[in-house]
């Protein structure tokens, strides 16, 4: 079959012709007197579970420094603390949307020792004095506790759930029913996989009615996860405070890729990640 | 009205010192001037071995030099017991002894010395700027100040001075000129209540209101009034040092400090009574580098949490 077929089959690999399933590339008989330049077969690329994990290495948020004319030295230098830190104490990987259970040492508590459970509702803060707000309905109570990343009185972070959501700052959940705030205070952790990508949680949340603690819809906020349940007319008052200018603005442009890449290669070198 | 005098017609066009020169001669200029930057700072790392001038011991009379820095930012620090404060970072920066000026010379009750801080280019200043620099070796600095210091501090001009002159635990007293505010009304520079939003208010909301009495048939001096707010010398006194950085000279002060990020402060040992225990046994008259005492690269006070330490759990 092959002899036959020889001249007429095209080199590429695995190209299925009717009724023959076997590739020839590379293999053809010639007709004339000169032998085919030897074409060796395309390389495969293997895709490492581990160099692709290299790429999308999460770096925290507070590392970053701000846009700004401070000396690059005092970054620097509270980097250096910051990595102090984290080498006594494990600070993990979490996002806004996560589920987190955070110790802090209380003088006043029975056991000297404070446990809450909550949804990471925002980060904020750069350097030393970086912070995250958990957000927990306990009794019907609405309670939100902020946490500095670096105290030394908070004696545990462990991530329950690792997952991500639509916004980077879910202020909304204190106008959305209280269902989605809730979680179990003995929640137990979510197993999960190193080499799986960060789940996005792409529920839609459905709000109290108005008024809310601030006008949701308004483009200014940029909410994708809330399930907006007002009439169109609103809506579409509501795009009448859009800016679309801003994303053109090439002043508040800050490329922070070069900085990022310096950061990540101290931080490996020193936690040896 | 009056007498017209002439008026000066002043020539407003000034070049920049480069405007008349080539190119390869500013970078020449550029190059020569790194260069012996370089090798004054060198010459003058070994201030011990030029025969310095008589070191004496410290006594509680005694008042020493400070030091001119870089305020670089903010940053919070926790204690051992778990409460945290904010503290500037001000680092030492090329920070020499200008000159001495004898009690008598200068007419005040105290010696002077003249400190300078961060290096800077010689070039936008006329020569006669640079004498002070020359005699002492050292190259052109930014700021300038004056410390009034007794007679057994005295320090030779040209030593460098550095972040360990401070320790732990002592307590500084920290000058530098405030951010600039610009022409203000009353309300902000002075804190005035102002007058009410509404309620029949015609033009008058952020105005001083009356500014003297019928009486006094005049406005006293020193009236508090709108006008350029900022940008004059203030001091914050007795703030904590809590820790110092040799590597790279920084000092870590308590609390805030006038003046804008990145600009030069003058920080002294504070003269509030209160500390005046505090400040005992500092390095007098100034910390040597090359002297005996091998430093490690941080000094903490000893309350700070420092972060090799396990988290803080009470008991």
């Amino acid at each position: 079959m092959a002899a036959a077929c020889g001249r007429l089959v095209p080199r590429g690999a695995g190209i299925a012709l009717p009724g023959r399933c076997f590739s020839l590339s590379g293999y053809r008989v010639s007709s004339g007197g000169k032998p085919p330049k030897f074409q060796p077969p395309p390389k495969p690329v293997i895709m490492d579970r581990k160099t692709r994990k290299e790429e999308s290495r999460f770096l925290s948020p507070e590392f970053i420094p701000p846009r700004g004319r401070t000396d690059p030295l005092k970054y620097y230098i509270e980097r250096k603390d910051m990595i102090q830190r984290r080498k006594v104490f494990n600070i993990p990987e979490f996002y806004v949307g996560s589920v987190l259970a955070v110790t802090t040492a209380n003088p006043y508590a029975s056991d000297k020792s404070n446990r809450f459970v909550g949804i990471c509702i925002q980060r904020g803060g750069k350097g030393l004095g970086a912070t995250f707000v958990l957000r927990n309905v306990i009794e019907d109570q609405g309670v939100e506790m902020c946490y500095e990343l670096y105290s030394p009185r908070v004696q545990a972070i462990e991530v329950l759930k690792l997952e991500k959501r639509l916004d980077e700052n879910l202020m909304y959940l204190r106008d959305a029913l209280p269902e989605y705030s809730t979680f179990d205070v003995n929640m137990k952790p979510v197993p999960r996989q190193d080499h799986e990508e960060i789940p996005v949680n792409k529920v839609q949340v459905r709000m109290k009615p108005k008024p809310w603690s601030k006008r949701w819809e308004r483009p200014k906020y940029n909410i994708k996860g809330i399930k907006f349940e007002l009439p169109e007319h609103k809506m579409q008052a509501a795009q009448k405070w859009s800016q679309p200018w801003l994303e053109f603005d090439m002043l508040r442009e800050y490329d922070t890729s070069k900085i990022e890449e310096k950061i990540r290669k101290e931080l490996s070198e020193e936690l040896g990640k | 009205r009056g007498q017209l005098g002439f008026v000066v017609r002043h020539i407003n066009s000034s070049t920049w010192w480069h405007e008349h020169l080539s190119e390869e001669n500013v970078e020449f200029l550029k190059k020569i001037t790194a260069e012996e930057y370089k090798a004054q700072t060198a010459s003058k790392l070994c201030p011990l071995k030029d025969e310095p001038w008589p070191l004496n011991k410290w006594t509680p009379d005694s008042i020493r030099v400070g030091v001119v820095a870089v305020k670089l930012g903010m940053m919070p620090i926790w204690t051992k017991s778990g409460e945290k404060h904010a503290v500037t970072l001000l680092k030492v920066q090329d920070c020499h002894v200008l000159r001495y000026v004898s009690k008598e010379e200068s007419g005040g009750k105290t010696a002077k010395l003249l400190v300078g801080g961060k290096n800077v280019s010689p070039f936008s200043k006329p020569e006669s700027a640079h004498e002070i620099f020359k005699e002492a070796g050292v190259p052109r600095k930014q700021k300038v100040t004056t410390f009034n210091v007794t007679d057994d501090a005295i320090i030779k001009p040209g030593t460098p001075l550095y972040a360990a002159h401070f320790r732990p635990g002592q307590f500084v007293d920290v000058t530098a000129k405030t951010i600039g505010k610009g022409f203000q009304g009353v309300m902000k520079r002075w804190g005035f209540k102002g007058q009410p939003a509404s309620h029949g208010q015609t033009k008058t909301h952020r105005r001083p209101g009356a500014i003297s009495t019928n009486k006094a048939a005049k406005v006293y001096r020193g009236k508090k009034m709108p006008g350029k707010m900022g940008n004059i010398y203030r001091t914050s006194f007795g703030l904590k040092v809590w820790r110092i950085n040799t590597k790279h000279d920084i000092i870590y002060v308590n609390g805030s400090v006038p003046g804008h990020t990145n600009c030069l402060v003058k920080v002294r040992d504070s003269k509030l009574p209160t500390y005046k225990d505090c400040n005992k046994n500092p390095p007098f008259p100034t910390f040597f580098a090359d002297g005996d005492e091998e430093l490690p690269e941080d000094l903490f006070d000893e309350d700070i949490f420092q972060f090799t330490d396990p988290s803080v759990t009470f008991a």
